[in-house]
């Protein structure tokens, strides 16, 4: 348990991306505000973003700059967090995208509310 | 090689030319059925002369690394034979019956289509083959099931599609199995299965045989028969008497003799517990029979019992109970095709479906009602009939394969025959002479011949048993 | 200048269709010009990946390793254009140019506006584009970016339609497939962090050495990535977007979302499974079964729920996910007959399904009736499109000679080689059912009596596309040579790979 506990906290990075994902989730599974689950899913990204990050991170290690004058052994890994840099973009034009939906149904609907909004469409079927 | 593509070809060309001409006189119409009817029959006889003299028909080719064939051997050139006459007999009574009543376009096309699916089946040289006009047959004889387009009809309809393809989906699996166990799907002068041992043979049997025994209509999976009766009378008469059922029918035979072989199949269990299947179904089918009261179910109920007399022969791996169903299904087809069509003039000409209504109208038509006493007598398999010939060898078959209550079996069902028919028979022609014949009329004459000539040939057969007599030999001398 | 073509064809026909749909909004008042430049393009397209194809076919199993900037490989970025790839990429040009010809001229009722069709035919061409990147890439990340491009530019297309169900069924799609691709980022995390690679080959080669040193991240990477690519590739329990998303879709676009992205998921999943994990872990850690058992669960539960509908789009869309479960059997019975099988499958359930949902699209787009029971006697009304519905629809059945019968007979005969009879019965029976949800369609529209109204078939450019997929149903059927070549030498690649 000890040794557990040790690792949880060694692996901080690891531990705050399992948390934030698993709030997201919650997030995205249990709210109906559509703008709720949007955010949801931004926060499950950050957490796989922080993961990468804190893969990419190694302890004392360097910048990593090439500089001629002072040459260092060891440097953090800057490949996941240029990965993530991607990430980044591709996760703003989801949620931009998501919001350009949001307004679209907003303006049908009159409402954000996931449950109203199918109330109304049955509604509407069954009318 | 020609003949055969032709003979394939004759029916889907027909069918495309009538359904390409929209607007057309009907009797121009009848003519170009009867011509493409014609050529199917012409060259199945050209296929079955070449093929009883000895030469080489097949055709073979690769389709995406696996082998197709085709090209008989004679069980198939007899089976082709026995449907091509008859759809000449089922067109020329179709010509009367359906004679001022709608949707003639589509019910000639697929027609035509199902000659063309049925000797697709008799001329396939393997499984693959058989199981693609099997399938196919089964779509081309959907739209004549539900010609009337009742409600009825529909759901009669839907219960034939399920069945078969319920059926086909076992013959796939069977077939799988069988290729992946061989490598090889051919049957033509060879038992696929020859030398394999193993209990899970007996499940692959009974695969195979559930896939072809819906439309043999085997109890208990002839539940699609009696309904599909609700079709036009030379439908059921020519497709589930004799074509349709006849490909399970042919099916079975060529499993048990082709691919299993009749060597494996006494070793199997499943393949001694078979005869007493069919025995079950000659019994229960009959029984049923004489119980319905519309004369069409009755038929039909029948068709499933007679059917079985063919599995029977077949299942007794005994040379002499094969040439026994062999003769059964010139025979029966015959006499079958004669009943129903009787049932039609019936229907038509007076509006009766009931057996329990039919007083008198032996009076009103005469020489149907001589046919289909001729008829009757034949299925009580009685002497100059032609069944009694291939009674007498299945008989013969069950007694020397060493079982010989299925003998008992077949007289009991000969009895329960008679009480079937006899009465209706009787009473058509009890009564008064009320109305008068009304046999008459250019469009009864169309009916009324082709039931005269099956009533006649079966006669001349059953006094000449002989005739038939080379076409048997040379099945039975194929698989033994 | 040809060389300069040839040399670099693995990229150019990835870029292609991408470039090309940037370029289209310039041109945004001229529709013509627009439809026209889709057309020529697609046809420029199918040019490059025959040739490509044929190149993969003649170097019979040396896949063609085209270095993005020049950079070798664990540094730079690989394309890997091998017989998979090539097949893919066959699969998705074929049915994308009969789509684009089908919407010819046919758009503007169903998308709204004019300009709206023009970003129709961006995404369109996105998607395109990415669909053809996943068939040939060798790189994990690159797997990410270009699903999420596919990702959006399939909620685009959803949206695309103009009524508010539409936007409601994209963002449906669009959170469910984000949490889908954000699971699948998780999972690359996961292999980089244990191997160090991104590349797929090296990755595979890496893991193979040390994935005992921590299985447990391996299992997470493994059900990450099953989960992430099982949701966006409507997998049986997570398939809930998909009926919604395909059956709202405008026409081209179900056609399109359910023939093409659907598949390009799999074909990725198939790539991490075989090329990155291999089949060695696949057993170690029990994926086949879970696979398999998915498949078989979707071929069963996609057929009851297609049964329930009658909303024609609705039954295909479920139809699509008894489908997946085909090719999700083949996937997990790991055998060379098998995989044969499900890719052959999934490339004639391309062309089936695009064919069936075009031909239903005419029909509603004609009637205005969404409902099977409504559209009583169309196929005397609609010739040419009820023709091909049936021709698909005996396909899907898997009747012999048409192309959805060898996809099954391989699959058959992969399952009894390992042994699976539960299998062969699981298709078999999928095949009945899928009969019984599609012929009371066919038996409605020909047999039953037509309402006197005035519907016809749909104009020359949608009835040549519902001619071609049709051929190509037939032609896959009878003739299959190539592409079932292409397919057996794929599937022993992917099982020899090491």
């Amino acid at each position: 348990m000890k040794i557990f506990l040790e690792k949880l906290v060694v692996n901080y990075p690891f531990t705050i991306a399992v948390f934030l994902f698993m709030i997201g989730a919650l997030i995205v599974l249990t709210k109906s505000n559509l703008f709720k689950k949007l955010i949801g899913i931004n926060v499950m990204e950050s957490a796989i973003y922080i993961m990468f990050a804190g893969g990419g991170n190694i302890r004392g290690g360097a910048v990593p700059i090439l500089e001629e004058a002072t040459p260092k052994s060891l440097f953090i890994n800057p490949l996941p967090s240029a990965l993530m840099l991607t990430g980044i973009v591709v996760s703003v034009s989801v949620t931009a995208f998501g919001l350009a939906l949001i307004i679209r149904l907003y303006k049908t609907y009159g409402t954000t509310d996931a449950r109203k909004i199918a109330e109304m469409r049955n509604e509407v079927i069954k009318g | 090689m020609l003949e055969l593509i032709l003979a394939l070809l004759s029916g889907v060309a027909g069918g495309l030319t009538v359904a390409a001409m929209r607007q057309i006189k009907n009797w121009l119409r009848n003519l170009i059925v009867l011509i493409f009817s014609a050529l199917g029959a012409f060259f199945s006889w050209r296929v079955a002369l070449l093929v009883f003299a000895g030469e080489n028909v097949t055709i073979a080719g690769q389709f995406a690394g696996l082998s197709w064939s085709l090209g008989p051997d004679p069980l198939g050139v007899v089976f082709a034979l026995i449907v091509s006459n008859l759809w000449l007999f089922a067109a020329l009574y179709s010509f009367g019956y359906m004679s001022g009543k709608q949707n003639q376009r589509t019910y000639y096309t697929f027609f035509l289509f199902s000659l063309s699916a049925t000797l697709g089946v008799a001329f396939s040289g393997n499984l693959l083959v058989l199981y693609l006009f099997y399938e196919l047959l089964t779509f081309v004889t959907y739209p004549l099931v539900i010609h009337e387009r009742t409600p009825e009809a529909m759901k009669a309809g839907s219960k034939y599609i399920i069945y078969s393809l319920s059926g086909a989906g076992a013959i796939l699996i069977a077939m799988v199995i069988t290729y992946s166990l061989t490598g090889n799907l051919d049957f033509i002068g060879k038992v696929i299965l020859a030398g394999s041992s193993g209990p899970g043979l007996n499940w692959l049997l009974a695969l195979f045989i559930v896939g072809f025994g819906v439309k043999a209509a085997i109890m208990p999976l002839h539940g699609w028969l009696p309904e599909a009766m609700v079709a036009p009378t030379p439908v059921s008469a020519l497709l589930h008497a004799v074509a349709v059922v006849y490909s399970g029918v042919y099916g079975i035979i060529r499993v048990v003799y082709s691919v299993f072989g009749h060597e494996l199949m006494g070793q199997l269990t499943l393949g001694r517990m078979l005869p007493w299947v069919a025995a079950f179904t000659i019994l229960t089918g009959v029984i049923i029979a004489t119980k319905q009261d519309v004369l069409k179910r009755r038929l039909a109920y029948h068709t499933i019992s007679q059917l079985s007399y063919i599995l029977l022969g077949a299942f007794t791996l005994h040379p002499w109970g094969l040439a026994g169903a062999i003769l059964h299904m010139f025979n029966y087809s015959m006499l079958k095709m004669t009943l129903f069509f009787c049932a039609g003039i019936i229907a038509e000409q007076t509006g009766e479906t009931k057996v329990s209504r039919m007083g008198g109208v032996g009076w009103q038509l005469p020489k149907t009602m001589i046919a289909f006493g001729i008829a009757s007598l034949g299925m009580i398999g009685m002497l100059p009939l032609n069944t009694f010939w291939s009674k007498y060898y299945l008989m013969k078959g069950s007694v020397a394969g060493g079982k010989w209550p299925l003998a008992l079996v077949l007289i009991l069902s000969g009895m329960i025959n008679a009480v079937c028919f006899l009465p209706t028979l009787v009473s058509a022609f009890k009564g008064e002479k009320g109305s008068s014949d009304t046999e008459g009329g250019g469009r009864l004459a169309l009916m009324l011949v082709p039931t005269l000539i099956l009533a006649g040939i079966s006669l001349f057969i059953g006094l000449w048993p002989g005739l038939l007599w080379p076409g048997v030999q040379a099945v039975v001398d194929w698989f033994f | 200048m040809m060389t300069a073509i040839t040399d670099n064809l693995s990229v150019f026909v990835v870029i292609l269709p991408l470039f090309i749909a940037f370029v289209l909004p310039t041109f945004a008042r001229r529709m013509k010009l627009v439809e026209g430049l889709v057309i020529s393009v697609e046809t420029l397209w199918l040019i490059g990946v025959g040739y490509l194809a044929s190149i993969v076919l003649m170097q019979k199993g040396l896949p063609i390793i085209y270095k993005l900037g020049g950079w070798e490989a664990p540094w730079g970025i690989e394309l890997k254009v091998d017989s998979l790839g090539a097949f893919f990429l066959l699969v998705i040009v074929g049915v994308s140019l009969p789509v684009a010809l089908f919407a010819r001229g046919n758009l503007t009722e169903e998308v709204g506006s004019k300009e709206r069709v023009i970003r129709f035919y961006v995404l369109y061409l996105l998607l395109g584009g990415a669909m053809a990147g996943m068939a040939v890439t060798n790189d994990l990340f690159n797997v990410f970016v270009l699903v999420e491009v596919a990702t959006l530019s399939c909620c685009g297309l959803v949206s695309a339609g103009n009524h508010p169900r539409a936007a409601e069924a994209a963002f449906k799609y669009l959170i469910l497939a984000t949490l889908g691709s954000t699971l699948l980022l998780g999972g690359i995390g996961f292999i980089y962090m244990t191997t160090g690679h991104l590349n797929m080959s090296f990755a595979h080669g890496e893991l193979a050495q040390v994935w005992q040193n921590s299985p447990h991240v391996v299992w997470m990477a493994f059900s990450f990535m099953l989960v992430g690519f099982g949701v966006k590739s409507a997998v049986f329990p997570l398939h809930v977007w998909l009926p919604d998303a395909h059956s709202n879709a405008p026409t081209p676009a179900s056609a399109i979302l359910s023939s093409i992205a659907v598949k390009g998921y799999l074909i990725c999943l198939l790539k991490v499974l075989y090329n990155v994990f291999g089949p060695a872990l696949m057993v170690q850690f029990n994926v086949h079964r879970i696979l398999m058992l998915a498949g078989m669960v979707a071929i069963i539960a996609g057929s009851i729920r297609a049964l329930a509908q009658d909303e024609l789009k609705r039954r295909l869309a479920y139809s699509t996910v008894a489908q997946v479960g085909y090719i999700l059997l083949g996937f997990g019975l790991m055998n060379i007959k098998s995989l044969t099988g499900a890719l052959f499958y999934l490339a004639s359930h391309a062309v089936i399904k695009s064919s069936l949902f075009l031909a239903a699209g005419a029909m509603i787009g004609a009637t205005g009736k969404k409902n099977i029971s409504e559209l009583a006697g169309i196929g005397r009304k609609m010739p040419y499109t009820m023709a091909a519905f049936t021709i698909g629809s005996l396909s899907l059945i898997g009747i012999p000679l048409f192309s959805g019968f060898i996809g099954k007979w391989n699959l058959l005969l992969g399952g009894l080689e390992t042994g699976n009879i539960l299998s062969a019965i699981v298709i078999v029976l999928g095949s009945v059912m899928c009969a019984v949800y599609l012929l009371p369609i066919i038996r409605i529209a020909y047999f039953e009596p037509a309402p006197e109204e005035d519907w016809q078939d749909p104009g020359l450019p949608q009835k040549i596309a519902l001619i071609l997929l049709s051929a190509a149903v037939m032609i896959l059927g009878i003739l299959p040579g190539p592409v079932l070549e292409l397919a057996t030498r794929a599937a022993t690649e992917l099982l020899m790979f090491q």
